[in-house]
Protein backbone atom coordinates (compact mmCIF):
# COMPACT_ATOMS: atom_id res chain seq x y z
CA UNK A 1 0.00 0.00 0.00
CA UNK A 2 1.55 3.45 -0.74
CA UNK A 3 0.99 6.67 0.80
CA UNK A 4 1.55 9.11 -0.90
CA UNK A 5 1.16 13.06 -0.86
CA UNK A 6 -2.46 14.64 -1.86
CA UNK A 7 -1.09 15.44 -4.92
CA UNK A 8 1.12 12.98 -6.04
CA UNK A 9 -2.05 10.60 -5.01
CA UNK A 10 -4.62 12.76 -7.43
CA UNK A 11 -2.25 12.35 -9.99
CA UNK A 12 -2.08 8.90 -9.57
CA UNK A 13 -6.05 8.19 -9.18
CA UNK A 14 -5.96 10.02 -13.22
CA UNK A 15 -3.66 7.84 -14.35
CA UNK A 16 -6.06 4.72 -13.21
CA UNK A 17 -9.10 6.07 -14.51
CA UNK A 18 -7.34 6.53 -17.96
CA UNK A 19 -6.02 3.09 -17.39
CA UNK A 20 -9.22 1.45 -16.80
CA UNK A 21 -11.59 2.71 -19.27
CA UNK A 22 -11.47 -0.09 -21.43
CA UNK A 23 -11.75 -2.41 -18.33
CA UNK A 24 -11.64 -2.73 -14.95
CA UNK A 25 -12.74 -1.12 -12.06
CA UNK A 26 -11.60 2.06 -9.42
CA UNK A 27 -12.57 1.86 -5.76
CA UNK A 28 -12.06 4.83 -3.97
CA UNK A 29 -12.43 4.54 -0.18
CA UNK A 30 -13.08 7.36 2.26
CA UNK A 31 -12.33 7.24 6.11
CA UNK A 32 -11.78 9.20 8.91
CA UNK A 33 -8.60 8.22 11.39
CA UNK A 34 -6.31 10.12 13.27
CA UNK A 35 -3.81 7.55 12.13
CA UNK A 36 -2.75 6.95 15.51
CA UNK A 37 -2.61 3.88 17.61
CA UNK A 38 -5.11 3.40 20.29
CA UNK A 39 -1.89 3.74 23.01
CA UNK A 40 -1.36 7.02 21.50
CA UNK A 41 -4.74 8.06 21.29
CA UNK A 42 -5.54 7.14 24.90
CA UNK A 43 -2.30 9.24 26.23
CA UNK A 44 -3.45 11.96 24.30
CA UNK A 45 -6.99 12.48 25.56
CA UNK A 46 -5.04 11.82 28.99
CA UNK A 47 -3.06 14.73 28.61
CA UNK A 48 -5.73 16.89 27.38
CA UNK A 49 -4.50 17.08 24.19
CA UNK A 50 -6.70 18.11 21.10
CA UNK A 51 -7.23 14.50 18.54
CA UNK A 52 -6.15 15.49 15.15
CA UNK A 53 -8.82 14.14 12.70
CA UNK A 54 -7.65 13.24 9.20
CA UNK A 55 -9.71 12.23 6.41
CA UNK A 56 -7.80 8.72 4.96
CA UNK A 57 -8.69 8.13 1.68
CA UNK A 58 -7.48 5.09 -0.27
CA UNK A 59 -8.05 4.37 -4.30
CA UNK A 60 -7.44 0.80 -5.91
CA UNK A 61 -7.96 -0.59 -9.36
CA UNK A 62 -7.66 -4.08 -8.25
CA UNK A 63 -4.10 -4.36 -8.61
CA UNK A 64 -2.45 -1.44 -6.95
CA UNK A 65 -3.64 0.28 -3.81
CA UNK A 66 -2.96 4.11 -3.16
CA UNK A 67 -3.69 5.99 -0.30
CA UNK A 68 -3.15 9.52 0.91
CA UNK A 69 -4.12 11.31 3.73
CA UNK A 70 -5.73 14.94 4.33
CA UNK A 71 -6.41 17.08 7.00
CA UNK A 72 -8.54 19.98 7.88
CA UNK A 73 -6.31 22.70 6.07
CA UNK A 74 -5.59 21.15 2.52
CA UNK A 75 -8.99 19.25 2.55
CA UNK A 76 -10.98 21.99 0.40
CA UNK A 77 -8.57 22.10 -1.84
CA UNK A 78 -8.04 18.46 -2.56
CA UNK A 79 -12.08 17.88 -2.61
CA UNK A 80 -12.04 20.39 -5.60
CA UNK A 81 -9.62 19.10 -7.46
CA UNK A 82 -10.63 15.31 -6.71
CA UNK A 83 -14.51 16.53 -8.04
CA UNK A 84 -12.82 17.77 -10.90
CA UNK A 85 -10.86 14.12 -11.58
CA UNK A 86 -14.08 12.52 -11.05
CA UNK A 87 -16.28 14.80 -12.81
CA UNK A 88 -13.72 14.11 -16.16
CA UNK A 89 -13.58 10.60 -16.14
CA UNK A 90 -17.29 9.73 -15.23
CA UNK A 91 -18.18 9.70 -18.82
CA UNK A 92 -19.81 6.49 -19.67
CA UNK A 93 -22.44 7.18 -17.08
CA UNK A 94 -26.33 7.54 -18.90
CA UNK A 95 -27.56 11.53 -19.78
CA UNK A 96 -30.90 12.34 -18.90
CA UNK A 97 -32.93 12.61 -21.76
CA UNK A 98 -36.15 14.13 -20.53
CA UNK A 99 -36.96 15.83 -24.06
CA UNK A 100 -36.72 12.71 -25.86
CA UNK A 101 -40.18 12.77 -27.74
CA UNK A 102 -39.24 8.45 -28.32
CA UNK A 103 -42.12 6.19 -26.98
CA UNK A 104 -40.47 4.77 -23.34
CA UNK A 105 -41.47 1.22 -22.95
CA UNK A 106 -42.86 0.31 -19.86
CA UNK A 107 -39.72 -1.70 -19.02
CA UNK A 108 -37.48 1.17 -18.36
CA UNK A 109 -36.87 1.94 -14.77
CA UNK A 110 -38.70 5.25 -13.02
CA UNK A 111 -36.60 7.88 -13.01
CA UNK A 112 -37.88 9.27 -10.39
CA UNK A 113 -38.48 12.95 -11.76
CA UNK A 114 -41.57 14.80 -10.68
CA UNK A 115 -42.18 16.27 -14.24
CA UNK A 116 -45.34 15.41 -16.14
CA UNK A 117 -44.86 13.33 -18.91
CA UNK A 118 -45.28 14.99 -22.20
CA UNK A 119 -49.09 13.60 -24.43
CA UNK A 120 -48.33 13.14 -27.74
CA UNK B 1 -26.81 -5.61 0.93
CA UNK B 2 -29.09 -2.73 1.24
CA UNK B 3 -29.35 -0.61 -1.83
CA UNK B 4 -31.60 2.33 -1.26
CA UNK B 5 -33.55 3.38 -4.23
CA UNK B 6 -34.32 7.12 -2.79
CA UNK B 7 -31.13 9.23 -3.34
CA UNK B 8 -32.31 11.65 -0.07
CA UNK B 9 -32.17 8.95 2.16
CA UNK B 10 -29.27 7.14 1.08
CA UNK B 11 -27.30 10.80 2.15
CA UNK B 12 -29.51 11.35 5.05
CA UNK B 13 -28.69 7.81 6.67
CA UNK B 14 -25.57 7.76 5.66
CA UNK B 15 -25.11 10.64 7.85
CA UNK B 16 -26.73 9.53 10.71
CA UNK B 17 -24.84 6.57 10.43
CA UNK B 18 -21.76 8.48 10.23
CA UNK B 19 -22.47 10.49 13.31
CA UNK B 20 -23.28 7.87 15.30
CA UNK B 21 -20.01 6.09 14.86
CA UNK B 22 -17.46 8.44 13.04
CA UNK B 23 -14.52 6.28 13.64
CA UNK B 24 -16.15 2.86 11.96
CA UNK B 25 -18.04 4.40 9.22
CA UNK B 26 -16.37 4.62 6.01
CA UNK B 27 -17.78 5.74 2.07
CA UNK B 28 -16.95 3.55 -0.24
CA UNK B 29 -17.11 4.13 -4.23
CA UNK B 30 -16.72 1.71 -6.80
CA UNK B 31 -17.20 3.36 -10.51
CA UNK B 32 -16.85 0.79 -13.91
CA UNK B 33 -16.31 2.69 -16.87
CA UNK B 34 -16.70 -0.64 -19.04
CA UNK B 35 -20.31 -0.87 -17.31
CA UNK B 36 -21.07 2.56 -17.11
CA UNK B 37 -21.51 2.49 -13.13
CA UNK B 38 -21.37 3.47 -10.25
CA UNK B 39 -21.91 1.95 -6.71
CA UNK B 40 -21.52 3.74 -3.61
CA UNK B 41 -21.82 2.46 0.05
CA UNK B 42 -21.75 3.49 3.78
CA UNK B 43 -21.11 1.14 6.13
CA UNK B 44 -20.62 1.20 9.85
CA UNK B 45 -19.88 -2.18 9.90
CA UNK B 46 -22.59 -3.17 11.53
CA UNK B 47 -24.77 -1.56 9.28
CA UNK B 48 -24.12 -1.07 5.16
CA UNK B 49 -26.24 0.91 2.73
CA UNK B 50 -25.01 1.15 -0.81
CA UNK B 51 -26.45 2.92 -3.60
CA UNK B 52 -26.47 2.12 -6.95
CA UNK B 53 -26.65 4.02 -10.46
CA UNK B 54 -26.14 4.51 -14.09
CA UNK B 55 -27.28 8.13 -14.54
CA UNK B 56 -24.79 11.41 -15.03
CA UNK B 57 -26.52 13.59 -13.17
CA UNK B 58 -26.44 11.18 -9.78
CA UNK B 59 -22.50 11.56 -10.26
CA UNK B 60 -23.23 15.24 -9.87
CA UNK B 61 -24.55 14.30 -6.71
CA UNK B 62 -22.69 12.24 -5.60
CA UNK B 63 -19.85 14.99 -5.35
CA UNK B 64 -21.99 16.90 -2.91
CA UNK B 65 -21.97 14.01 -0.83
CA UNK B 66 -18.33 13.74 -0.87
CA UNK B 67 -18.15 17.32 -0.04
CA UNK B 68 -20.44 16.56 2.95
CA UNK B 69 -17.66 13.24 3.75
CA UNK B 70 -14.79 15.22 3.47
CA UNK B 71 -15.85 17.69 5.95
CA UNK B 72 -17.10 15.57 8.38
CA UNK B 73 -14.19 13.46 8.81
CA UNK B 74 -11.98 16.01 8.71
CA UNK B 75 -13.23 17.93 11.37
CA UNK B 76 -13.12 16.35 14.79
CA UNK B 77 -16.20 14.14 16.17
CA UNK B 78 -19.54 16.02 16.51
CA UNK B 79 -18.58 18.31 13.12
CA UNK B 80 -16.68 20.71 15.57
CA UNK B 81 -14.06 22.78 13.68
CA UNK B 82 -10.46 22.52 15.08
CA UNK B 83 -7.57 24.32 13.23
CA UNK B 84 -9.87 26.41 10.89
CA UNK B 85 -8.40 29.60 10.89
CA UNK B 86 -11.15 31.71 11.52
CA UNK B 87 -10.87 35.15 9.61
CA UNK B 88 -9.58 37.24 11.93
CA UNK B 89 -12.48 39.37 13.93
CA UNK B 90 -10.07 40.08 17.23
CA UNK B 91 -9.37 43.59 17.87
CA UNK B 92 -11.38 46.11 15.85
CA UNK B 93 -15.01 45.11 15.61
CA UNK B 94 -16.93 46.66 13.16
CA UNK B 95 -15.62 49.61 10.20
CA UNK B 96 -15.67 52.76 10.98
Amino acid sequence: MVLLQPDPFLNELTSMFEHSTEKGTVWVTLKRSSLKSKVQRNKMAAAGEPLEYRCLIRATNGKKTISTSVGPKDHQRFQASYATILKAHMTSLKKRERKDKKKVAGADKKEGGSKKPKRA
Amino acid sequence: MVYITSWDEFVERSAQLFRADPDSTRYVMKYRHCDGKLVLKVTDDKECLKFKTDQAQDAKKMEKLNNIFFTLMSRGPDGKEQTEAQSGKKGRGRKQ
